[in-house]
C-alpha cells in the first residue's frame, strides 16, 4: 500500500513535481468513488507513473527482453502489427476543441439572446391565447415571434461565422505534414510512416530529422538533438548510449519524440567522418510519450475567461436587469390600471425589445475582427477574437528570450586583440562595423576566423543579403562566417586561396578545433579556435600589434580580464589561435595526418578572442520602454543561463540600467547576499532551481517585491507555476511560447501567445494568438491596439445604449398616459438592426484620444467596460433627451393631423377599439379605424426619424469621452461619415414608400418631420461638448467623478 | 488593505454600504454628493421640460385652430377644392359655402327618414322584426363631393328586403363642405336609415352599404374596410 501512495502521490522525475502543485493529490480512499471520476484518476496515475521511466538505465540486453525485440534483426511485422492494434497510432490526440455545434449554440443562447428568446416566446403565447379566443386575430404577434426568433438567429450566426473566421487563419498555418521514419523489421531497413511505429521498433536517425517516437539510443555518431522544445535549452544536446542521468529528461541516452536531430552540415565533405546519425529503440509513442503526456496536460489546465468576456457578460446583466426591472414594474402599473393581462404581456415584450441592443453582438464581434484584421497586419495573429481585448488590458508579459526577444541567432558581440576590447555591432544587418580594423592583430584574426570554418554558405544564393544567406554550419560558425564576409567579403575566394589540408573537427574532448591551410608563401597555417582556456593553454606567445610576444604572466592577467568581463556579459567566448609551420620541416608535400597529429599543437601564438551572443532584436528596447510606459510588467522567461539571461535583460531593458539584484548589492556593498535588504532590490534573477525550492508565498513575495525578473535556466513546465503566480496577483497574464511544453503555460495564461516560426504547432493550437514573426515588439503594438479597442468599445456600448431609452420611453408613455403607440416593435428593430449597425461600427476607426501606451493597464475588477457612468449618461442625460425629442416629433406628427395632444392622453380605449369607425379628432372630424392605424404608423415613422437624427448627434459626440470633437477632428475617421450617411440612406429608404408594406408599418414621411429634431440634437452636441469641457477644466471633481465613463 | 476588506462580512459590507459612519456615506456617497445629483438632475431635467415646452407652443402656434394642416390621411385625396363656389344658399342639391368666420350649419330634418325617424316609432322598428339602421358619413373638413353621392345598400339573402330613407340614400350636397368643429358649430351631418324588412323564414341578413355615385368618394379601398363603405350582419332573434 505504501508502494501505490507514493507513486501516486509524487514524481520521481524532478520536473513533474511542478505539475504536482496544480494537481493537488487525492487521497487514496476518493480515488475509490464513483466510476467516472476513477477513470479520470487512474488516467492521472497512469500519466504520473509512466514517467518513472526507467529504459535509460537498462542494458541492451534487458531492454530488448523488455520489449521482446532484436536490435539487430528489428521486430517482426507481425508481432509490430500486434503491438500496433494493442497501443494505437503513434500520433498525438489532437486536442479536444469544442465542437462546432456547442460554440454555435452558445452564440444562439448567449448574451441577450435569451432575453430575445424569452420575448419571442411571450410573443408567440400571446398569439396563440389571442387565437384560441378569436380565430380572426391579427398576425401581429406571431410576425414579431418569428421577426425575434430570425433576429437571434441570424445576429447568432452572424457572430459564429465571424469567430469561425478568424479561427480558420490559424487552421491554414498548422498543416500536418506526413513523416517518414526508417525502421528495421524482419532484419530489414524500411521507410514507414512514422505513425506506424510502434514500442520495441528499431529506428535510424539522421541530420535533420525529427525523432518519430520517444527513443532509447543504442548507438549514436555525433547526433545532437534540439530539445528546446522541451526542456528550454536552446543548445543542441549531443546523444549518445551512455546513461548519464538518473533523470530521464537529462540524461543522454534519451531522445523524444519531436525533438529534432540536428543536420549534421558535412555530412558529405571528404574531409569529416560521417556523423549526426543514431540508433535507438522506441520505448514510447503517440500520447505516452513524454510530449504527448505534457500536450494532454494542457487540455486539462483550465482557461480563464478572457477579461472582454467578463465585461460583456457584467454589461449584458446590467441591460438585462434594467430591462427586466423596469418589465416587471410596468407589468404590474399596466395590471393595476386594469389593461387586460395580454396586453400587459404584450407591453412586456415591448420593453424588453426596446430595452436589448440587438445589433450590438454584431457591431462588437465586428469590431474586435477589425481589429483582428489591423492585428494580423502587424504580424499578431488573434485565433480567438476576444483576446484582441484581453491583450490590451494585460498587466504581465512572460516572455520568452530566444527568438523573441532576441535575433534567435548568434552574432559577435565583442572582440579582443591588441588588449582592448572592441564592440562589434550586433543588430540585424551589421552594416556598421566600425571598431579600428588597422592593426595587423586583426589581420592575422581575421584569418583564422576565416579559415578556421567549416561553416558555408548554401548555394544558389548570390543575390541574398548576407544576413539572410542560409549557412550549412552551427550557430557560432555561422556567425563567425557572416561576421567575416560582412568585413571582408569573399570568404570563399580567401578559403580557395588557402586550402584546407588537415581538419580536426571540434568536439567537446579536446574543446578546440584546428584545420591547416596553404598559405602564398609556401608555409602552411596552422589555424585553431576553441574554449578560450584550453585555446592559452597550447601558446607561448600572443600577438600585440601584429608582433609575437611572449605570453608573461600580465598578457595572462589581460586575457583573463578580458575572458571574465565577456563572459560576464553573457556571451559564448571563443579563443583564437595560429602558428605558422616552419618550411624546413614541413614541405609543400608534407602529409599530415589527423590521426596521429604528425604537426605540433602546441607553442601556439594567441591572437585575440571573439564573444558571440544572441543579440536583442534591435526594436525589443523601444519596445520594453513602452511596456514599463504603460504599466505593464516585463519577465523573461528562459532557459538560458542565468548570466545571459541576465546579460540580455539588460541590454534591453528588462532590467533597467539603474537597478541591482541582490546579489548586485551584495556585490556592490561586498556583504553576503544573506545581509541584502531585499526590499531594496528591484530586480531579481531567479533560476529554475531556486523556483523549485519556493512555495506559493513566497512566490507570490518575489512577484510583489520586485518589478523586474528573469528566470532562468526554468523548464517551459514552471512557466505554468510563474503564470499562476502572476493570476494570484490579479494580473492579466500574456505569455508567449513555442514548445509543446509550453502549452499548458499558454492555456492557463490570459492570453498565450505561440511563436509562428519557432513555434510549434501544439503552441499554437494552445495558444490565442500567433506571433508572425516571433518579435516581442508585434506585442507591443498588438498591447496598444487591444487598448484602443476597449475605449472604443465603450463608445460603441454608450452610442447604442443611448437610443434604448428612446425606444423605451414610448412604451412608458403609452401605459401611463394611455397616448396611441408612439412606436412599434418592428420600428425598433430597424433602429437596432439597421441605422446604427454601421455608426456603431465605424467608432471602431476612432483614433485613441490620447497616448494610450501612457496609462497604467485597465484593473481587472475597477475599470470596466460599462461603468455606472457610462450608463447612467447614456440612460438617463443623452437617452432621455433623444426620447424627449422623439416624442415631441411624436405628438408634432399628430397634432398636424388633427389631433392634438392633450385629446390624445387616455385615448388609448377608443383609439384602439376596431369598432369604432367614427373616432373624432380635436377638430371634429371623424376617423376609421384604418385611418387611424395609418396615422399611427406615421407617428412610428416620426419617431424614428426623430431618433435617427438624434442618433446622428449622438455618433459624433461618442468620437470622443473627453477631448472636444474639435480636438478629435471632425473629419479624421472617415467611417463615422459613412456611417452617418447609411443612416440617412436607410432612413430615406424607409420612410419615402419602401417601408409602408403593412406589416413594415412606415408610411411616407413629409420632408418637414425630418427637422423637428433637429433642435434636440444640436443641444446633445452643445451638452456633450459642456460635459467634456468641464471634465477637461476640472479634473477630479465632482462633475469628472460622475460625468467621465 | 484588501485583506481586511476580506475580512469584513457580508452583512458588514451591506450595512456599510447603506449607511458608512465613517466616511458618512449612504449608498456610496456622501450627503453633499447625493446634493449635487439631486440638484443635477432637477436643473437638467428643467431645462430639458422647458425646453419641450417650448417646442410645445411654438408647434401648436403653427396650428390653425380651424382646419388641421394635413388631412392626407383622411380625406379622399382627389377632391376638387372649388367646383360651385358662388352658392352661399342653404339651398337642397348644392354645396352650402360659407365665408364668414362663424358658419351656420343648414337643419337635418328628421322627417325625411320617415318611418326610422324615431318621431312616431321610439323603437325603430326593432319591436316588429324589421329594424332600422342609421347610416352616416364621416366628418371630414372641406370635403366636397362630387356627382350625387347615394348609400347604396346590398343583401345577400334573398328573402330579405330593403328600403332607405329618403329615397334611394340620397346624400343632400348643402350639407357639405364641413368647416370643422370650432367654426361649423352646430353642424350635423346628413343620414341615412335604412329598414331591414325580413319575410317569413329568413332569420339574417349580410348587409354591406357603399356610398355611391360620387367619383370623388372610394369605396373600394383594399386596406381600410371602413372607407366609403360598411359591412354588417342583422341577426333576428325570437
Amino acid at each position: 500500500p505504501f508502494q501505490e501512495k507514493s507513486e501516486f502521490c509524487s514524481f520521481k522525475v524532478n520536473e513533474r513535481k511542478d505539475f504536482e502543485r496544480i494537481h493537488k493529490c487525492h487521497s487514496e480512499e476518493k480515488m475509490k468513488d464513483d466510476s467516472k471520476s476513477r477513470s479520470k484518476k487512474e488516467q492521472q496515475k497512469e500519466l504520473k507513473k509512466d514517467l518513472d521511466l526507467d529504459d535509460h538505465k537498462l542494458s541492451t540486453k534487458k531492454l530488448e527482453e523488455k520489449y521482446e525485440t532484436n536490435i539487430i534483426q528489428g521486430l517482426t511485422s507481425t508481432r509490430a502489427a500486434e503491438i500496433l492494434t494493442r497501443d494505437g497510432l503513434n500520433v498525438l490526440t489532437p486536442f479536444k476543441d469544442t465542437p462546432e455545434i456547442i460554440k454555435f449554440l452558445k452564440q444562439m443562447v448567449g448574451g441577450f439572446s435569451s432575453l430575445l428568446w424569452a420575448g419571442a416566446i411571450l410573443c408567440f403565447i400571446a398569439y396563440v391565447i389571442e387565437f384560441t379566443k378569436d380565430s380572426s386575430v391579427s398576425m401581429d404577434n406571431l410576425f414579431l415571434g418569428i421577426v425575434l426568433v430570425l433576429v437571434v438567429i441570424l445576429t447568432g450566426m452572424f457572430a459564429y461565422y465571424q469567430e469561425a473566421k478568424s479561427t480558420n487563419i490559424i487552421g491554414s498555418i498548422s498543416k500536418m505534414i506526413p513523416r517518414k521514419a526508417l525502421v528495421i523489421r524482419d532484419g530489414e531497413k524500411k521507410e514507414i510512416p512514422a505513425e506506424e511505429l510502434v514500442v520495441g521498433d528499431i529506428v535510424e536517425i539522421k541530420g535533420g530529422d525529427q525523432i518519430p517516437a520517444d527513443i532509447r539510443i543504442l548507438d549514436s555518431q555525433g547526433c545532437k538533438v534540439d530539445n528546446s522544445s522541451l526542456t528550454g535549452e536552446s543548445e543542441p544536446q549531443l546523444r549518445s548510449c551512455h546513461f548519464t542521468h538518473e533523470n530521464p529528461l537529462e540524461t543522454k541516452n534519451i531522445g523524444f519524440y519531436s525533438t529534432t536531430c540536428l543536420e549534421d552540415f558535412l555530412e558529405n565533405h571528404p574531409h569529416t567522418f560521417l556523423a549526426g546519425t543514431a540508433t535507438g529503440i522506441v520505448i514510447n509513442t503517440g500520447d505516452r510519450t513524454i510530449i504527448g503526456r505534457i500536450a494532454s496536460l494542457a487540455s486539462s489546465v483550465g482557461q480563464e475567461k478572457t477579461p472582454i468576456a467578463i465585461e460583456i457578460e457584467h454589461f449584458v446583466h446590467i441591460v438585462a436587469g434594467v430591462a427586466v426591472s423596469i418589465g416587471i414594474v410596468f407589468f404590474i402599473i399596466a395590471i393595476c390600471m386594469k389593461y387586460r393581462v395580454l396586453d400587459a404581456v404584450i407591453f412586456l415584450i415591448g420593453i424588453i425589445l426596446a430595452n436589448v441592443p440587438e445589433g450590438l453582438v454584431a457591431a462588437v464581434t465586428v469590431s474586435l475582427s477589425l481589429t483582428a484584421k489591423r492585428m494580423a497586419k502587424k504580424n499578431c495573429l488573434v485565433k480567438n477574437l476576444e483576446a484582441v481585448e484581453t491583450l490590451g488590458s494585460t498587466s504581465i508579459i512572460c516572455s520568452d528570450k530566444t527568438g523573441t526577444l532576441t535575433q534567435n541567432r548568434m552574432t559577435v558581440a565583442h572582440l579582443w586583440f591588441d588588449n582592448q576590447i572592441y564592440r562589434a555591432d550586433t543588430s540585424e544587418d551589421q552594416k556598421a562595423q566600425s571598431f579600428d580594423q588597422s592593426s595587423a592583430t586583426w589581420a592575422s584574426l581575421l584569418n583564422i576566423v576565416t579559415l578556421c570554418n567549416r561553416a558555408e554558405f548554401g548555394a544558389g544564393q548570390e543575390n541574398v543579403s548576407i544576413m539572410k544567406k542560409i549557412v550549412m554550419g552551427d550557430a557560432s560558425e555561422t556567425a563567425l562566417l557572416k561576421f567575416s564576409e560582412v568585413i571582408m567579403g569573399d570568404v570563399i575566394e580567401r578559403r580557395k586561396r588557402n586550402k584546407k589540408v588537415a581538419e580536426i573537427p571540434f568536439n567537446s574532448l579536446n574543446k578546440f578545433q584546428l584545420s591547416i591551410h596553404e598559405t602564398d608563401d609556401k608555409r602552411f597555417l596552422l589555424v585553431m579556435k576553441g574554449a578560450p582556456e584550453a585555446i592559452l593553454e597550447k601558446c607561448s606567445t600572443i600577438m600585440f600589434n601584429g608582433q609575437e610576444q611572449p605570453l608573461d604572466e600580465s598578457a595572462r592577467e589581460a586575457f583573463q580580464t578580458a575572458y571574465m568581463l565577456l563572459g560576464g556579459l553573457g556571451e559564448r567566448v571563443l579563443g583564437f589561435c595560429h602558428l605558422y609551420l616552419p618550411e624546413d620541416e614541413f614541405p609543400d608535400t608534407y602529409s599530415f595526418d589527423t590521426e596521429t597529429m604528425n604537426f605540433p599543437t602546441s607553442d601556439l601564438c594567441f591572437v585575440g578572442l571573439i564573444s558571440l551572443i544572441d543579440p536583442p532584436r534591435s526594436n525589443v528596447p523601444d519596445a520594453i520602454i513602452k511596456c514599463r510606459s504603460a504599466g505593464i510588467k516585463v519577465i523573461m522567461v528562459t532557459g538560458d543561463h542565468p548570466i545571459t539571461a541576465k546579460a540580455i535583460a539588460r541590454s534591453v531593458g528588462i532590467i533597467s540600467a539603474n537597478s541591482e539584484t541582490v546579489e548586485d548589492i551584495a556585490k556592490r556593498l561586498k556583504i553576503p547576499v544573506e545581509q541584502v535588504n531585499k526590499r531594496e532590490a528591484k530586480a531579481a534573477v531567479v533560476s529554475g532551481m531556486e523556483l523549485k525550492e519556493m512555495s506559493p508565498e513566497q512566490l507570490d513575495e518575489l512577484l510583489k517585491n520586485h518589478s523586474e525578473i528573469v528566470f532562468a535556466r526554468t523548464s517551459p513546465q514552471q512557466k505554468l507555476i510563474i503564470v499562476e503566480g502572476c493570476q494570484r496577483q490579479d494580473a492579466v497574464v500574456a505569455v508567449t511560447g513555442d514548445g509543446v511544453n509550453d502549452s499548458p503555460a499558454l492555456k492557463k495564461a490570459n492570453i498565450g501567445i505561440a511563436m509562428g516560426f519557432a513555434g510549434s504547432d501544439a503552441a499554437k493550437i494552445a495558444a490565442d494568438m500567433v506571433l508572425l514573426d516571433d518579435n516581442f515588439a508585434s506585442i507591443v503594438t498588438g498591447i496598444e491596439e487591444g487598448r484602443l479597442i476597449f475605449d472604443n468599445l465603450k463608445k460603441i456600448i454608450a452610442f447604442t445604449l443611448t437610443k434604448n431609452i428612446a425606444e423605451l420611453c414610448p412604451f412608458l408613455i403609452f401605459i401611463i398616459a394611455g397616448v396611441p403607440l408612439p412606436i412599434g416593435t418592428i420600428v425598433i428593430l430597424f433602429i437596432d438592426l439597421g441605422t446604427d449597425i454601421i455608426p456603431s461600427i465605424a467608432l471602431a476607426y476612432e483614433k485613441a484620444e490620447s497616448d494610450i501606451m501612457n496609462r497604467k493597464p485597465r484593473h481587472k475588477k475597477k475599470d470596466r467596460l460599462v461603468n455606472h457612468q457610462l450608463a447612467l449618461y447614456s440612460y438617463l442625460h443623452i437617452g432621455i433627451l433623444q426620447s424627449v425629442g422623439g416624442i415631441f416629433a411624436y405628438f408634432t406628427a399628430y397634432a398636424v393631423q388633427g389631433f392634438r395632444p392633450d385629446l390624445l392622453l387616455y385615448l388609448r380605449p377608443l383609439w384602439v377599439d376596431d369598432t369604432i369607425n367614427d373616432l373624432e379628432d380635436s377638430y371634429g372630424q371623424e376617423w376609421t379605424k384604418y385611418q387611424r392605424n395609418h396615422l399611427e404608423w406615421t407617428g412610428y415613422t416620426a419617431y424614428f426619424v426623430a431618433v435617427m437624427v438624434q442618433q446622428i448627434a449622438d455618433v459624433i459626440i461618442r468620437k470622443t469621452r473627453i477631448n472636444s470633437i474639435f480636438q478629435q477632428g471632425l473629419f479624421r475617421n472617415k467611417y463615422i461619415w459613412v456611417g452617418i450617411a447609411s443612416q440617412i440612406i436607410i432612413a430615406v429608404i424607409l420612410s419615402s414608400g419602401f417601408g409602408s408594406v403593412p406589416i413594415l408599418s412606415f408610411t411616407t414621411l413629409r420632408v418637414q418631420y425630418w427637422f423637428v429634431a433637429v433642435p434636440y440634437a444640436i443641444v446633445i452636441w452643445l451638452y456633450d461638448e459642456f460635459r467634456k469641457l468641464l471634465i477637461r477644466r476640472y479634473p477630479g471633481s465632482w462633475w469628472d467623478k460622475n460625468m467621465y465613463y | 488593505m484588501s485583506k481586511e476588506e476580506k475580512k469584513l462580512n457580508p452583512e458588514d459590507n451591506w450595512r456599510n454600504f447603506i449607511y458608512n459612519p465613517l466616511t458618512s456615506e449612504v449608498l456610496g456617497r456622501t450627503a453633499e454628493s447625493w446634493g449635487l445629483i439631486f440638484l443635477f438632475y432637477v436643473v437638467f431635467y428643467g431645462f430639458l421640460a422647458a425646453l419641450f415646452t417650448f417646442m410645445m407652443w411654438v408647434m401648436l402656434q403653427t396650428l390653425s385652430d380651424e382646419t388641421p394642416k394635413y388631412q392626407d390621411l383622411i380625406a379622399s385625396p382627389e377632391y376638387e377644392d372649388s367646383m360651385q363656389e358662388k352658392n352661399i344658399e342653404c339651398e337642397s342639391g348644392i354645396f352650402f359655402e360659407q365665408k364668414s368666420r362663424s358658419k351656420l350649419a343648414c337643419k337635418f330634418s328628421l322627417k325625411i327618414l320617415q318611418v326610422c325617424s324615431g318621431l312616431n316609432d321610439s323603437s325603430y322598428g326593432f319591436d316588429e322584426g324589421s329594424p332600422c339602421v342609421i347610416l352616416k358619413m364621416n366628418r371630414i373638413i372641406g370635403l366636397k363631393p362630387e356627382g350625387n353621392p347615394s348609400i347604396q345598400c346590398h343583401v345577400k339573402e334573398e328573402r330579405v328586403n330593403l328600403v332607405t330613407f329618403p329615397d334611394a340614400g340620397k346624400i343632400d350636397l348643402m350639407y357639405f363642405p364641413y368647416y370643422g368643429k370650432k367654426a361649423h358649430k352646430n353642424y350635423l351631418q346628413p343620414l341615412v336609415a335604412l329598414k331591414v324588412n325580413f319575410q317569413p323564414g329568413s332569420e339574417e341578413a349580410s348587409i354591406e352599404c357603399k356610398v355611391e355615385g360620387s367619383p370623388n368618394l372610394k369605396n373600394q379601398d383594399e386596406r381600410d374596410k371602413f372607407l366609403g363603405r360598411i359591412a354588417f350582419k342583422v341577426t333576428l332573434a325570437h
